[in-house]
């Protein structure tokens, strides 16, 4: 089929190569963290014999469902260091990439609606600074200011008392996020394979040596695991357990409307976040299904309790018409903290446990894993996020800055 | 919407239900004596197939007591409801007579 | 101790300020509905094991078992025993409640039984009218069908997405039993949900 844009748009944005039979690292999962893996590995570590395996098509696991938010304002220093190191990435991409992916850094309140929100926040706002992360505590007054369509009356079942706002986080266009690495990483040499599940290890005793693949098997000696929902089917293959459990995480998506909502609003309380795309549509994330599912589908009354909080924070969506529902599968820490470093088999490393909040970390978590494959250490961004915290009991608990979902 | 055959009360709706994980995790007999990695394992560490999953819900709505479910997390199926008292059932008989009745 | 009567004469049930709202709140014609609070009902909480020497005991005592069965209740000179749980059941009864307790638990003998007095814990609204069901069937996720959901039938489950037991107690009758805590927002939904059930006005009214 001939080009129907010719000069305007290129027939490909990647190649479609054959799997060769080995390489120097392979990274398991073609999503947003994948593809920042293997492009920070070729940038920033100089190795281009490597292979990205998508067991489906590119970007079509949770980069493809989520809710295209992107923040820093974690309370822990260790949080606050990666997500700030991706905030920071974040805000170099688009030129770095040669890509506009729509990264607009429009801010992000979360909301405050009891008593204990508020001292939970303004803590969380005073550790943010001295971590060096733009943060600020508004009045209710000061909410409408930035989101005038937001409901700050005291007569709702949650007033609210205040927010958080942050203004340099944003939202970015996740497909957009994931043409652009994807890209670059083939301009680097990066074979982007698809349709090319992972279904067994080759392993020379402890150490990796290689994946058995449904495209034949692929040797290589250092392998990564980026694969969000499915960490721990991963994991099983390669004979050990993960500290996750996955669970549906549905998020929706309105008609198109005028542009009204300028910002993004987060509330934990009520449980709803929502944003506007750049196209019109209200997007909005709930909770995940309370039981372990693969389903990429959820229940339909965690949607209903979503509405409803939307309709409670947003009077004027009363009459929005919803256009979509779908489900991504999340992989859930105990500590709503992620998971960056070594496995129980050498050679082999893990990305997982992002839970509801992968995207935003998507520059970092590649930055980070990446090095922990080029040199078998982790990198400081990743040190206090290894499998071992469970044992030492070193846990980073965000279930507070996490959001909505844990 | 999932729905649930408590073992007392019958079908019902998911919302009547909550979710308790993984089943048949024993709390060790002697926590002292375990290592820290032993410790790490019974505490954080839980299965998470994809497929057939015997794991915990109560019926916080209903009757308030706790039952164990074989469900499939891919399809969701409920497989086999039984309480702690009940022979646990066979998964892999399970998964044979699922797909024996929807074939 | 204080005088019994005297503390019962100053007692305000959990729906005493939507009395009004509640009388008048009903609709007429064909899907008539009509709301009532039934206050300070005696209401007995028993836990036993179901079967132990102590249930038996407290069979003989109600003058009908209690029930063994999701959904059944049993009656009895003036008892009426529901099936919350496999060994957790309310008694509701005309006896008044601290003679009730003294009686089960006398007829429970050395069984470990729980006997309560639980009769302030809830409340009881009753729906009558050929439109009770419907309206019900609003908010609840449970079937009502008569089918399945006969006179008699009582069972736990949830109404507007918070917990009551929904009872049936004749054919166009039904009674909905949140907690005192509750009562006046399932009041409140109740009230919102029949109005749809009015008579449409005629043309030109």
């Amino acid at each position: 089929m001939g080009n129907p844009f010719p000069g305007e748009h290129p027939e490909w944005l990647w190649r479609d190569p054959d799997p060769k039979s080995s390489y120097d690292a392979i990274v398991i999962g073609g999503g947003g963290h994948g593809l920042a893996t293997a492009y920070y590995l070729a940038k920033n570590h100089g190795m281009t014999n490597i292979a990205i395996l998508e067991k489906g098509w590119l970007a079509g696991g949770n980069m493809a469902r989520n809710t295209t938010i992107i923040r820093s304002n974690y309370l822990w220093d260790e949080s606050a260091a990666i997500y700030e190191h991706a905030l920071k990435l974040w805000e170099e991409l688009p030129e770095e990439l040669d890509y506009d992916f729509l990264f607009s850094q429009r801010g992000v309140l979360n909301l405050a609606h009891s008593m204990q929100d508020v001292r939970d926040s303004v803590r969380r706002v005073e550790a943010n600074r001295l971590n060096g992360v733009d943060a600020e505590f508004l009045t209710p007054e000061e909410v409408q200011k930035v989101c005038p369509i937001v409901n700050i009356s005291e007569d709702v079942r949650y007033p609210v008392l205040g927010a958080t706002f942050q203004p340099r986080a944003g939202i970015a266009k996740h497909d957009h996020v994931a043409w652009a690495f994807a890209r670059a990483c083939d301009a680097m040499g990066v074979d982007i394979i698809q349709n090319c599940e992972v279904t067994g290890f080759v392993k020379d005793g402890n150490r990796v040596t290689g994946v058995e693949t449904t495209r034949g098997r692929i040797l290589s000696d250092t392998v990564g695991m980026v694969a969000a929902g499915h960490s721990s089917v991963l994991a099983e293959k390669a004979g050990f357990r993960l500290p996750v459990q996955s669970h549906p995480l549905q998020a929706l998506v309105s008609e198109l409307y005028e542009p009204v909502h300028p910002t993004v609003v987060m509330s934990n309380y009520v449980h709803v976040y929502v944003s506007q795309a750049h196209k019109g549509e209200l997007v909005m994330g709930a909770g995940v299904d309370q039981y372990n599912g693969y389903g990429q589908r959820g229940s339909f009354h965690v949607i209903e309790h979503q509405m409803a909080a939307a309709l409670e924070l947003f009077p004027i969506f009363g009459r929005a018409h919803l256009l979509r529902t779908w489900g991504g599968i999340v992989d859930v820490c105990p500590d709503a903290s992620p998971i960056i470093g070594g496995t129980p088999v050498d050679g082999l490393y893990v990305n997982a446990g992002w839970g509801t909040g992968g995207f935003k970390a998507t520059p970092a978590a590649g930055w980070a894993m990446a090095h922990t494959m080029a040199t078998g250490e982790a990198h400081e961004l990743n040190k206090p996020f290894g499998l071992e915290r469970f044992t030492t009991g070193h846990l980073i608990d965000e279930h507070g800055a996490a959001g909505v979902a844990h | 919407m999932l729905q649930i055959e408590c073992p007392w009360c019958g079908l019902r709706d998911e919302t009547e239900y909550k979710y308790g994980g993984q089943a048949h995790v024993a709390y060790p007999e002697d926590p002292s004596a375990l290592s820290d990695e032993e410790w790490a394992e019974y505490l954080f560490f839980r299965d998470n197939p994809k497929g057939p999953f015997a794991e915990r819900w109560v019926h916080t709505g209903g009757c308030r007591k706790w039952f164990n479910a074989v469900r499939d997390t891919r399809t969701y199926e409920v497989l086999a409801v039984y309480t702690n008292s009940d022979p646990r059932p066979v998964i892999s008989d399970l998964v044979a007579d699922s797909a024996g009745a929807t074939a | 101790m204080a005088d019994l009567s005297t503390l019962q004469g100053l007692r305000r049930s959990p729906l005493h300020d939507m009395a009004t709202e509640i009388r008048d709140g009903g609709v007429t014609g064909e899907r008539a509905v009509q709301l009532a609070e039934l206050p300070f009902l005696t209401q007995v909480g028993v836990r036993v094991a179901p079967d132990s020497a102590g249930a038996r005991g407290i069979d003989e005592a109600l003058g009908a078992p209690l029930p063994r069965k999701v959904g059944v209740t049993s009656q009895a000179g003036g008892h009426t025993a529901l099936w919350l749980g496999p060994d957790e059941w309310l008694v509701v009864s005309e006896t008044p409640a601290d003679e009730l307790v003294e009686q089960l638990r006398a007829a429970a003998g050395d069984t470990p039984a729980q006997v309560l007095d639980l009769s302030a814990n809830r409340t009881v609204i009753e729906l009558t009218g050929p439109g009770a069901r419907s309206v019900l069937e609003k908010g609840c996720p449970a079937d009502l069908h008569p089918r399945v959901f006969t006179d008699g039938t009582a069972i736990v489950t949830s109404l507007a997405r918070v917990p009551v037991i929904v009872w049936r107690t004749d054919a166009d009758a039904f009674r909905v039993v949140p907690r005192a805590s509750l009562a006046q927002y399932v009041a409140a939904w109740l009230l919102d949900a029949v109005r749809e059930f009015a008579p449409v006005a005629a043309e030109g009214a």
